[in-house]
């Protein structure tokens, strides 16, 4: 069980991430949603500790992580794996490589360093490949892979650091939609399969009620929804996306993309 | 509300009130460059007139020029020994120039690590490492030679030190200018996996700066093999050497031969380089084998 408590992040004079409490508990699947610029990045980065806290805690299993330096933030980070909106690989590696970066915190530094990767590594790490159909590219360059491949790369990078947490931020905003299918049907078999817990953060709301059991709404840095996908009304999303009483053309929008979608899309 | 596209611009009254800054003739810009072009042209004029520039002497020295490239031809070692010397002289001199740049690349790799903004240690340990890099780079190879010549005495190995010593400036500088070029995303992904500062380095940084740091070092074997020539003529081995003694022998045969042999070398090192490096930049666009 994952517990943020009165977790902020100020970056100069701009809360990013403001008072934050939460708990995420064990194998859930949250959707965090609002506008850009609310502060969902960051909570993410926060959780992984990409990026340290200005106050609050927290807290994994009864361990308090907020402070962790070494190995053991090494660890930890280890145990939330992170999937990011630009994918993160080294393009210029082969896709087996990027797989085993996974790998890191379990491996000996000299091994590792000099890629003497074991060969339970290597067969997790094309196992994982396969589950998403990538094995066939494991010895191509990550760079001439199309957006949607190289973040089903970055899954199975995730997915050989056997993660507890699974922190996507905003996984398919620079996907197709036939890709953001796939890339959220891998999330959703994992979350299903291994019992991964996964925070996402997702700017589409549509996605968010169809993949999501529950879903936190932030604006402003601040928790302004918690709920779960039903209880997502207009008027709250109105609200999250600080909508005018005149945006009329938006609100449109956002319903005809949603009646738009297939029916077993939205169940 | 609609504007016609004819439309656009039309109300010129109007944009150049609220725009003054984009209408207005900036003359203070021209100003300041005929003040430079005429600053320069003075500066030029002043140091031919200085340096005793005369067209007198060109015209004589062309002469003289040309007695000497006649007692030049044909070019000749005048003796099989010497013609060995020679050619072992010109590979000692290549050697130098391998030896030095890659002794150079190998020191320049981690102070140029430390000297990155997104690499270093600590902000102090950048600023020192920069400012000893500068330092470095602000001595020629020449004066580098004669240094190491007075401490390790005359040959290659000084040549050696001679060109190691003054690339490390120029290494580091380039080296760490790359690392901080270098993409930001994917070290942030090793970091997320929990790698450590090494993994970071190795697996973020050391993949997209290789071709680029490659490149520069083919590049500066390259030139090294025209310095290693002139450090030469001071003490520090290879072809350099047998040149500075044949010209004081007045052997002008000799001369010549020796300086077909230098730009043979340096014509055929240039091609083999171009096409390493281009190998290297080409197969970074291909899939690894
Ligand atoms: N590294 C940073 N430095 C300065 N400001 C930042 C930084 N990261 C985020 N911010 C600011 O914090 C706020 C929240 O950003 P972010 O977490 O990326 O929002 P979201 O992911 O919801 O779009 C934004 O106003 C952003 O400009
Ligand atoms: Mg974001």
């Amino acid at each position: 069980m994952l517990v943020i408590e009165d977790l902020s992040r100020r970056f100069g004079q701009k809360t990013a991430v403001d008072r934050v409490s939460l708990t995420i508990e064990r194998g859930s699947f949250v959707g965090v949603i609002g506008r850009s610029g609310a502060g969902k990045s960051t909570l993410l980065r926060l959780v992984n500790r990409l990026v340290d806290p200005s106050a609050g805690r927290i807290v994994y299993d009864g361990v308090d992580v907020t402070h962790l330096r070494g190995k053991s933030l090494r660890d930890w980070r280890a145990r939330c794996a992170m999937i990011f909106q630009q994918f993160n690989l080294v393009g210029r590696l082969d896709v087996m490589t990027n797989v085993l970066m996974g790998r890191l915190s379990e491996t000996s530094g000299q091994r590792s360093l000099l890629k003497l990767w074991s060969a339970q590594d290597k067969a997790m790490a094309l196992s994982a490949l396969e589950q998403f159909d990538m094995a066939g590219f494991a010895a191509q360059r990550t760079e001439q892979l199309s957006g949607g491949q190289q973040q089903r790369v970055a899954i199975a990078r995730a997915l050989v650091q056997q993660p507890d947490i699974i922190l996507a931020d905003e996984p398919i905003a620079s996907l197709d939609p036939r890709n953001t299918r796939l890339v959220m049907d891998a999330l959703a078999k994992i979350n299903r399969d291994y019992g991964i817990t996964v925070l996402c953060n997702l700017h589409s709301l549509d996605l968010a009620r169809a993949y999501c059991d529950r879903l936190v709404g932030m604006s402003s840095g601040q928790v302004v929804f918690d709920g779960g996908p039903l209880d997502l009304t207009e008027d709250v999303s109105r609200r999250l996306y600080g909508l005018e009483a005149g945006d009329v053309l938006e609100i449109d929008h956002i319903e005809n993309s949603r009646s738009s979608l297939p029916a077993a899309f939205a169940a | 509300m609609k504007a016609s596209s004819q439309g656009i611009g039309s109300d010129l009254p109007a944009l150049k009130a609220r725009y003054p800054e984009h209408f207005a003739a900036s003359w203070t810009k021209r100003a300041a460059v005929v003040g430079v072009v005429t600053v320069l042209s003075g500066l030029f004029l002043f140091g031919f007139w200085r340096l005793d520039f005369s067209l007198d002497r060109i015209l004589s020295g062309i002469g003289k020029l040309g007695t000497l490239v006649l007692l030049m031809l044909p070019p000749n070692p005048g003796s099989w020994a010497k013609f060995f010397t020679f050619i072992h002289a010109l590979a000692e001199t290549v050697a130098i120039a391998f030896l030095g740049t890659l002794l150079a690349a190998l020191v320049a790799f981690p102070i140029g690590l430390v000297a990155a903004r997104n690499t270093t240690v600590n902000r102090l340990v950048q600023f020192a490492s920069r400012r000893l890099l500068d330092g470095i780079r602000g001595i020629d190879t020449l004066i580098w030679a004669l240094l190491w010549i007075n401490v390790v005495g005359l040959g290659p190995f000084a040549g050696v030190l001679a060109i190691m010593t003054s690339d490390i400036g120029t290494f580091g500088k380039l080296f760490s200018e790359a690392i901080e070029a270098a993409d930001r995303k994917p070290v942030e992904g090793i970091i997320s996996t929990g790698g450590t500062r090494l993994h970071q380095i190795r697996f973020g940084i050391l993949p997209q700066v290789f071709p680029v740091i490659a490149g520069q070092v083919l590049y500066f074997f390259e030139s090294n093999t025209r310095s290693g020539t002139i450090i030469g003529i001071v003490g520090a081995g290879g072809i350099g050497l047998h040149l500075a003694e044949q010209i004081r022998t007045l052997e002008w045969q000799a001369v010549s031969f020796l300086v077909l042999l230098i730009l043979v070398m340096v014509a055929v090192i240039d091609a083999l380089s171009a096409r390493l490096r281009r190998a290297i930049i080409g197969r970074s666009q291909q899939p690894p084998m």
